[in-house]
């Protein structure tokens, strides 16, 4: 009993190690667990690059503008890779042209397509 | 009130020095603190559109011991955007009201100040500089200043981010015209912490921010 209870924590530790920094789910690579069970959950992960993006206030602002919207369940900021990653809720829609206005509006603009899925 | 019309009549370009992103995103609000070898300062302002800001400004003159109060609005008149840069040109006026606190008997009088600030920064490199014209009901004073910044790591959303600057002042008219202040800024999410040192003068300086 105890070594299995030794072994489950070992397992469970090992696991949690994999996930770091990234969260898995459906074998895909999520940027943080916020992100992959919000996809978990039936949502669609959209992605985009975004120009200008060099400090915490940049993705603050960008966290909180998305943040905010009812069709998004989750949002994050790469500042290494300048993305923005977010997943709208299932049943709900995010349209390109919102998006970038959401961008515009909290300071920054686009660069490149808007990726939704697979491809994001 | 001949004062605060001079003072709004200036074009406005900017904001002070240790303003980082004085214009916040659509629906923000930002809390400033800021205390330096001249001035001690509180400033509250909201951004309604993505351009601009307003907001409600007290600072206290310790030189001459006056206290100022009034409105102020900041203008991003342009921003530059990189896949390694942002660049930004911001232009504010402030309009209120100066009186003598303390030792200064000096009754309220309308006063104000306008300016520019342009910076650039990379997530390695900040340069800055501002430059504002002020009446405190007794002539106007300009000023500038000028920053330039080093992050020794990169650091990543959510982190500690760690900045080494320095900033150059001229104050014209002051015993002290020109003054280095060697700083350090700390930063994490939304909140931003500045502590230097005046040696010119014997004085700390501080900053703190806050988005909400």
């Amino acid at each position: 009993m105890f070594r299995s209870l030794i072994a489950a924590i070992a397992a469970l530790s090992f696991s949690t190690l994999a996930l770091a920094p990234a969260a898995m789910a459906d074998d895909h690579a999520y940027a943080t667990p916020e992100l992959a069970a919000a996809v978990e959950e039936g949502g669609t992960l959209v992605s985009a690059e975004i120009l200008g993006m060099v400090c915490d206030f940049c993705a603050i602002a960008m966290t909180r503008t998305f943040g905010r919207r009812a069709e998004v369940a989750a949002v994050h900021i790469d500042l290494d890779d300048k993305t923005l990653q977010l997943v709208v809720r299932e049943g709900q829609t995010l349209d390109d042209a919102t998006i970038t206005d959401l961008v515009r509006r909290s300071g920054y603009q686009l660069t490149g397509d808007i990726r939704r899925g697979d491809g994001a | 009130m001949r004062h605060v019309l001079t003072a709004c009549a200036c074009i406005a370009l900017g904001a002070g020095a240790a303003d980082a992103r004085p214009v916040s995103y659509e629906g923000g609000w930002t809390t400033i603190a800021q205390s330096d070898r001249m001035n001690t300062g509180l400033l509250i302002h909201y951004t309604p559109r993505f351009d601009y800001s307003i907001g409600l400004k007290t600072e206290w003159d310790r030189t001459d011991d006056l206290l100022f109060t009034g409105g102020q609005a900041t203008w991003l008149a342009r921003r530059w955007f990189g896949q390694d840069y942002q660049a930004n040109l911001y232009a504010f006026a402030v309009a209120g009201a100066a009186q003598g606190i303390n030792d200064n008997d000096r009754g309220a009088r309308g006063a104000g100040y306008a300016g520019i600030m342009a910076d650039w920064e990379t997530r390695r490199w900040f340069v800055s500089y501002m430059g504002r014209v002020s009446d405190m009901g007794e002539g106007a004073h300009a000023m500038q200043s000028a920053r330039a910044g080093v992050a020794p790591y990169v650091a990543g959303f959510g982190e500690l981010h760690t900045w080494l600057m320095v900033e150059v002042d001229h104050h014209p008219e002051d015993a002290t015209p020109v003054a280095v202040t060697p700083l350090v800024r700390f930063f994490r999410g939304p909140a931003l912490l500045e502590l230097g040192y005046t040696a010119a003068v014997d004085e700390a300086m501080f900053t703190f921010m806050y988005r909400f």
